[in-house]
């Protein structure tokens, strides 16, 4: 283990008024993007003494998701305005708008090579886009629109494996479709459906989800973070829930649930760059953030985030962390 | 404990109903079918419908949205049927029938927990220690409906276990008579079928010798006993033979289908069907709104059932006639806070809030009253409970200046006469 999660600490704190959702980091720099519930777009250097966030542009609604791409000279951001709009990473100048889905936009990634990004929406669609052009490459449909009881569905996360072959989605319901990038093809469905809670009798709703995932370095596993059932659904009122599979094979390999002093969402997932351990993010009226170590089986280290965290970013080495959430924007260092 | 809770046995192990009862129950479900007889019923039956939004739905994603503010969440508002109203975008059928629709942007009922808003919003007003109040619905049953009804008065459902012991209906002064058929994890009253070893031939005949039998000791007898007693075995033979109502299998696949087939659009069918039968009050009660988490997941799972149900209402009331006499209110104990906390949820929150109505008596498209850029609290036209519900007496015929007497005590049908909101009454 390159860092020691243990050693967990925070070394920047920005306070803001706004709630911030989506985040992308600018490589090998201290700068990240972020969207926020002010309906903008900020560009922060962390690096500054004193941060001043910079407006890159605006949304008609909460920008919930960024991405850089196009060898990091393109930012595209998208928002439950259920637009995607390009903007130079420089000049911060608009460069394309585009009514990308019908409903709400709840993620954005960019491929590894950063010549496409991967877009999910409420409309329960996968759209895969050239950066470049702007025009729409491949759709993929693999998540039904309603619940098993009759209300509207929703499609929350979305991610590309480390050699971008492969994307995966993630539902409300807890459906995982994994995917061929070239062809569009599915290639397998995953049932990570502890991850959804529908109240039949007390409350007559639902709420969870799948809400992050993220494929292995070596693509092999997916790892797929919610909450876990929950009794009371007033609240986020469970442990959050990390669940992995073997795709390949079908499987469920693994769950880990944080204790029950850390209840919540894991909104984020990123392995370390070594896949030694992998971090999972989020909260509920709190923050969360664990340390997983998929091959022990096991929660290295959970602790309560600053704040709910909606956005992570790993540093290239994998000692530092970039988040953004509720009212805050924050940096841990590992290195003790 | 279901005051309509009927002991078939003990019931029909005496003489039973009067024969006018089943053959006056037999017209009101013929006139389902019948548009002459549904346009009379219409002239002169005035319903209410409550749709009673427990928990507490947020106004910021219903009625009185906020984009662009802080407080306003993600949704946008969109404009509707009547120009310069605008609403949440999770309620896009609803925006194209606000010419139905008054909206009421100012309640500051400052009673912000669950149980105290609930009574407060149900009853228009608190109990006091001696003295227990109806409810809403035990009013109108009681000045809408008619003492020899062959139906229900008070028709009350709430399937969800949490906020139930809130949903109970309450009938106060007015007694037991006016409590509701409460309804709640099925959408059919039990202990209403006839037993099947009982031929409705049978049935029928008990009523008709019980009938004369009763008629022959009244004659030359001045005694209101029997005549009550009469009255009463007529309203149990006509719940009897209301069970029909309750069965959604007797509309067409096609009506069904356009209710759709969440449990809340099932027991709208069943709602219109009683209104249409000559009920004067029904509460539907769709839990659970409260999203101290997740509000905005909450609301568009909920909004979406409570957008399509309600418009499919209006739409199929007005298409029978029956809008025009049927009030349409959308309710719930308390909104929810501007302020969105950590889960990405709303708390509870009394001080500035909504409320609809719909249909009967409403001046369709209106919108009293108004709050602040945020939402925090009311600018203009605030009023309470009282004043909510003098208007909804009001808007279907009810004197809000009228006055009850408990012994010697006149007590009056709204908390401290509050006038009704006019500018939203037609």
């Amino acid at each position: 283990m390159a860092f020691d999660p243990t050693k967990l600490k925070v070394v920047k704190d920005l306070g803001r008024q706004d709630i911030l959702f989506g985040l992308a980091r600018r490589p090998n720099s201290e700068r990240v993007f972020v969207g926020s519930s002010d309906f903008k777009l900020y560009d922060v250097d962390l690096a500054a003494a004193k941060p001043e966030p910079k407006p890159v542009g605006e949304h008609g609604s909460y920008v919930t998701c960024v991405a850089l791409a196009g060898e990091g000279k393109l930012l595209i951001s998208g928002s439950y305005d259920c637009k995607l709009n390009w903007w130079d990473a420089s000049t911060y100048k608009p460069v394309r708008s585009l009514e990308a889905h019908k409903k709400q936009i709840r993620s954005v990634v960019a491929s590894p090579d950063g010549k496409t990004i991967a877009s999910i929406a409420d409309d329960m669609a996968c759209r895969l886009w050239d950066v470049a052009s702007g025009k729409l490459v491949r759709e993929f449909n693999g998540h039904d629109a309603q619940t098993p009881t009759h209300f509207p569905s929703m499609l929350y996360a979305v991610c590309f494996s480390n050699d971008g072959k492969l994307l995966a989605t993630g539902d409300k319901v807890g459906r995982v479709c994994v995917w061929n990038v070239a062809d569009g093809k599915k290639l397998a469905q995953l049932d990570a459906s502890g991850m959804y809670t529908w109240d039949p009798t007390a409350r007559r709703h639902s709420i969870g989800g799948i809400r992050s995932l993220a494929f292995s370095p070596d693509g092999a596993t997916i790892a797929v973070g919610g909450t876990g059932k929950i009794g009371n659904i007033d609240h986020l009122d469970a442990p959050a829930r990390l669940e992995t599979f073997d795709w390949q094979a079908g499987k469920s390999t693994l769950v880990l649930s944080t204790d029950g002093k850390h209840k919540g969402l894991i909104e984020q997932l990123a392995f370390a760059p070594d896949g030694s351990w992998l971090v999972g993010a989020g909260g509920g009226n709190a923050g969360i953030i664990a340390f997983y170590d998929l091959k022990a089986g096991k929660i290295i280290f959970q602790d309560a985030a600053p704040m709910h965290v909606h956005g992570l970013a790993l540093s290239e080495s994998g000692d530092t962390l970039y988040a953004s959430g509720h009212n805050k924007l924050l940096v841990w260092s590992l290195k003790g | 404990m279901n005051p309509f809770r009927l002991d078939r046995r003990s019931f029909l192990g005496t003489s039973a109903a009067a024969s006018g009862a089943l053959a006056a129950d037999m017209t009101l479900l013929d006139a389902l079918q019948n548009p002459a007889t549904a346009a009379e019923m219409k002239r002169k039956q005035k319903s209410v419908i409550l749709l009673w939004l427990a928990g507490g739905a947020s106004q910021l994603e219903t009625f009185d949205p906020k984009p662009g503010r802080p407080t306003g969440g993600p949704y946008r508002a969109i404009p509707t049927s009547m120009p310069g109203v605008h609403i949440s975008e999770l309620m896009p059928k609803m925006a194209t029938r606000m010419k139905h629709t008054a909206i009421i942007r100012s309640l500051n009922t400052k009673i912000a927990d669950h149980g105290g808003g609930s009574d407060l919003m149900q009853l228009g007003r608190r109990d006091e220690p001696s003295l227990r109040y109806p409810d809403l619905g035990a009013v109108v049953a009681r000045e809408l409906g008619s003492a020899d009804a062959a139906v229900p008065d008070y028709v009350s459902f709430y399937a969800q276990t949490e906020g139930r012991g809130s949903a109970v209906g309450q009938a106060g002064f007015l007694g037991a008579r006016y409590l509701p058929m409460f309804l709640t994890d099925k959408s059919k009253p039990e202990n209403l079928e006839r037993i099947a070893s009982l031929s409705d031939l049978d049935h029928t005949q008990r009523a008709e010798l019980r009938d004369h039998l009763s008629k022959r000791f009244a004659r030359g007898r001045e005694t209101s006993a029997v005549g009550s007693h009469n009255q009463a075995y007529a309203r149990v033979r006509g719940l009897m033979a209301s069970e029909k109502l309750f069965d959604i299998e007797q509309e067409s696949q096609k009506t069904r289908d356009r209710y759709g087939p969440t449990q809340f659009g099932q027991q709208a069918l069943v709602a219109r069907r009683l209104v249409e039968a000559g009920v004067p009050f029904v509460k539907l009660g769709r839990g659970w709104w409260d999203s101290h988490g997740e509000n905005f997941e909450t609301h568009l799972e909920l909004v979406a059932d409570l957008d399509h149900v309600m418009s499919t209402l209006l739409d199929d009331l007005s298409e029978r006639g029956l809008l025009e006499n049927t009030l349409i209110v959308t309710l719930s104990e308390f909104g929810r806070t501007p302020r969105i906390n950590s889960s990405l949820g709303r708390d509870h929150f009394a001080s500035a809030w909504s409320t609809t109505l719909s249909g009967c008596g409403v001046k369709g498209g209106a919108v009293h009253g108004k709050t602040d850029v945020d939402g925090n609290t009311v600018a203009e036209g605030e009023i309470g409970a009282p004043q909510l519900f003098a208007t909804i007496f009001e808007a279907v015929g009810i004197d809000p200046a009228k006055e009850y007497h408990v012994g010697p005590r006149p007590i009056p049908i709204v908390d401290k006469f509050a006038g009704a909101v006019k500018q939203i009454l037609a």
